[in-house]
């Protein structure tokens, strides 16, 4: 089997490798994926079309927005699919061996606490800056809540993960995952009763006093915000239940 | 509302799935309505579409309203209208199949369940319409994932083949997405039309990237598909999932892949390119050949009945497989059209697998026995179903076989027309020992004597497993028997493609 592998690996490899000589210099300003039209038009259009300054959100949430809506729910899928896996009801005493320890053991070091007690907030702030800032700057939403979802491991890390779940019970998880997708599709969803296609995000300026162009960069920054509550709650979701043999103590 | 039709076949089920994820814990009766509702939604909506199709031609639908290469379509043709409507059809049915099923196995995981299942089938459905080579691999994850997910729910021997399907699934994906990435460096789109246009615009049709770009693609789907020797996933992760993931799984899965095959083949490449520039068509079809023996002499070796069911999927990818690359009319008129047969034909096997599953709680084959006496029903919608495996007329597996050996005649390939009937001589064999056992008994011999003494009593399936079943039998008559507007949507693309 090994060897057979071991062609199949090479054969991948050579064929990989010699289209090489074909390719576009590296860092060419003219190859076709830097020269042609497309990204031509991403670097002069983006702020015109969508007065967002960051044209890779612009390209990540706006022109590729559907895209970007399945991502976030390739998370979402994943966090359920771990749960629908892994996650057995009842009987949470039976937590066993080295599990227990995360789950239960009240660990009392000073040290460890205060640096959370200080450390946590921050990161919490600085997710809301990343997401929050994502259109204009580097950041967004799958940033963002990977950073908030950090500071709830974190937090379980340092105390047990009952601790942690205190402030954020598996019921809130899924509401909070949910949500993310919601509030991502609701845009398209609305825009799409409003008259226009599905993420046409520029009809929304009849909801608010705007120009339809701010409208799309108004809902680029909502929908970043859906796509930080569904990572935020997918990745202490995945940690939790990876953690506890899937027997949270706090259960639904 | 109806321009809008496109986007809602994807949406039905999308939105219906969050729903579920955030009240189904809390109210666990809400799911099943709220599955029927999405679904049947779902196939209005693509009935809509395929005939706005036949209205209009080509429909275009700009997601987020920029126009492609910008943004992202939908680009629907007559091809993906069809495949979409088998998509949300056979969804529904194994929906309603699923009621009892999943109350059975996973009592405790419904939403779970649900949730998965209604965006397997918006990954799916999202896959067959989308125009865009990279959202076809978004979605593509997203369909995977899910069924890696309704696999691994099923009882402990299921989790071992999950993790082998994930192994091949995920290198299967990453070899498509390598190709679409040479493609990217090589024509600056990842609109499937428009990186058509460059390839002949720019003349990059003779570059060694874009052939390695075709070898990346067309193995990944391979792999995807279970294409025989890249198969070794599928049988297991089909026999011991959950009864109504399999009966979901192995009718569309294989066959999405076809499509994206046949997709790739002829709008990104072009006919020209696949056919005549790289004339591989000899390879391909020996390949196929070795599938369809293959897989039907493995089958014949099974006695669990869900496995021997998978291994002839197997046998059914190389048909379609062989058909698409006989680069000639009727040839790829049959694979398209066996897609839309053989999805109902397994659908209607696997249906009856999960019956004789739910009832005697036995996988053996020779769980059937006596299956005429107790549930003589439900044996009339295998044989049709059997039928239209083996290829007796007015099943449609019949006429998809008709198309398919005209094109391997047409074309020379004698080779393919053999494996063609001799599969279909193995499939009788194969049907019709189960169709014995479940008429006779497992032992003719000695189960003669009792023959009198126990009667067994009618016990049909409940009606929710007993309803779609008939349903697929009688779709499996219908499709067979007014096949012609199916063909005549099928040629109409073929033809366009500019295949002779």
């Amino acid at each position: 089997m090994k060897i057979i592998g071991f062609i199949a690996v090479c054969i991948t490899g050579w064929l990989l490798l010699s289209a090489i000589n074909d390719f576009p210099d590296f860092g060419d300003p003219h190859s076709p994926a830097n020269g042609y039209r497309l990204s031509q038009y991403y670097i002069t259009d983006t702020f015109t079309d969508t007065s967002v300054p960051n044209m890779v959100t612009a390209v990540l949430a706006d022109y590729r927005g559907y895209d970007t809506l399945f991502e976030t729910v390739v998370i979402f899928t994943a966090g359920i699919a771990i749960i629908g896996i892994l996650r057995r009801y009842g009987s949470s005493d039976k937590s066993v061996g080295r599990s227990k320890a995360f789950i239960e053991e009240p660990r009392k070091d000073l040290l460890i606490h205060t640096t959370c007690r200080l450390l946590i907030p921050i990161i919490q702030l600085f997710a809301l800056y990343v997401i929050a800032h994502g259109h204009h700057s580097p950041g967004g939403g799958f940033q963002g809540g990977a950073i908030f979802g950090a500071s709830f491991i974190l937090l379980a890390l340092a105390h047990n993960l009952k601790t942690a779940e205190k402030r954020m019970p598996e019921r809130r998880i899924l509401t909070l995952a949910g949500v993310g997708i919601f509030i991502y599709a609701g845009f398209g969803l609305a825009c799409l009763i409003l008259g226009n296609n599905f993420l046409d995000y520029s009809i929304l300026h009849k909801l608010l006093p705007i120009t339809p162009i701010e409208a799309r960069s108004h809902s680029m920054l909502g929908v970043e915000i859906g796509v930080a509550f569904t990572v935020t709650a997918i990745m202490f979701s995945i940690y939790s239940n990876l953690v506890s043999s899937s027997r949270m103590k706090e259960g639904l | 509302m109806i321009e809008q039709s496109p986007a809602f076949i994807l949406l039905a089920p999308f939105f219906t799935a969050i729903f579920i994820a955030l009240v189904g814990i809390r109210f666990r009766w809400i799911c099943f309505p709220l599955v029927l509702i999405s679904l049947t939604l779902s196939v209005i909506a693509s009935v809509c579409t395929l005939f706005r199709v036949l209205d209009e031609g080509t429909l275009r639908y700009f997601l987020g309203g920029w126009a492609p290469p910008f943004g992202i379509e939908f680009r629907i043709d007559g091809l993906n209208a069809l495949v979409a409507i088998v998509i949300t059809v056979v969804a529904l049915i194994t929906g309603i199949y699923s009621r009892q099923r999943v109350l059975a196995e996973t009592p405790d995981k419904v939403s779970q369940f649900y949730t998965l299942y209604l965006l397997l089938v918006a990954g799916l459905v999202g896959m067959v319409i989308t125009g865009d080579a990279f959202n076809l691999y978004v979605l593509l994850e997203i369909s995977s994932l899910t069924s890696y997910g309704l696999i691994a729910m099923g009882p402990k021997r299921a989790t071992l083949a999950t993790f082998k399907y994930i192994i091949m699934g995920t290198i299967g994906a990453s070899f498509y997405l390598l190709g679409v990435g040479y493609l990217y460096i090589k024509t600056g789109s990842l609109n499937m039309l428009d990186i058509h246009e460059q390839l002949v615009a720019n003349n990059l049709l003779g570059s060694q990237s874009v052939m390695v770009a075709f070898i990346m693609i067309t193995i990944g789907v391979w792999i995807k598909m279970a294409f025989f020797p890249l198969h070794s996933w599928l049988p297991n992760a089909y026999a011991f999932a959950p009864t109504t993931t399999s009966s979901l799984l192995a009718p569309l899965v294989t066959k999405v892949m076809i499509y994206v095959m046949i997709r790739m083949m002829l709008t990104v490449f072009g006919v020209e390119y696949t056919f005549i520039q790289l004339d591989w068509s000899n390879i391909v079809i020996w390949m196929s050949v070795i599938a369809i023996l293959s897989g039907s002499v493995m089958a014949l070796a099974q006695t669990d009945l869900r496995k021997m069911l998978a291994f002839l999927i197997i046998a059914e990818v190389g048909y379609m497989v062989g058909g698409v690359w006989l680069a000639d009319q009727s040839g790829m008129i049959g694979a398209i059209y066996h897609i839309i047969s053989d999805a109902f034909m397994t659908l209607c096997v696997f249906l009856f697998a999960g019956i004789v599953f739910a009832k005697t709680g036995n996988r053996n084959i020779n769980a059937v026995e006596g299956m005429f006496k107790k549930m003589p029903l439900t044996m009339m919608a295998f044989i049709v179903g059997a039928f239209s495996l083996i290829g007796i007329p007015p099943t449609c597996g019949f006429f998809s076989k008709w198309y398919l050996i005209q094109g391997g005649i047409n074309s020379g390939h004698w080779e393919f027309v053999i494996a063609l009937l001799l599969s279909s001589l193995i499939n009788a064999i194969l049907f019709f020992r189960i169709i014995e056992i479940a008429y006779f008994g497992a032992n003719p011999a000695e189960g003669h004597g009792h023959h009198h003494t126990e009667e067994p009593k009618r016990s049909e399936a409940s009606p929710s497993m007993l309803i779609p079943l008939l349903c697929t039998a009688a779709l499996l008559l219908a499709i067979g028997i007014f096949n012609d507007p199916i063909i005549r949507i099928i040629t109409d693309f073929v033809v366009a493609t500019g295949l002779r």
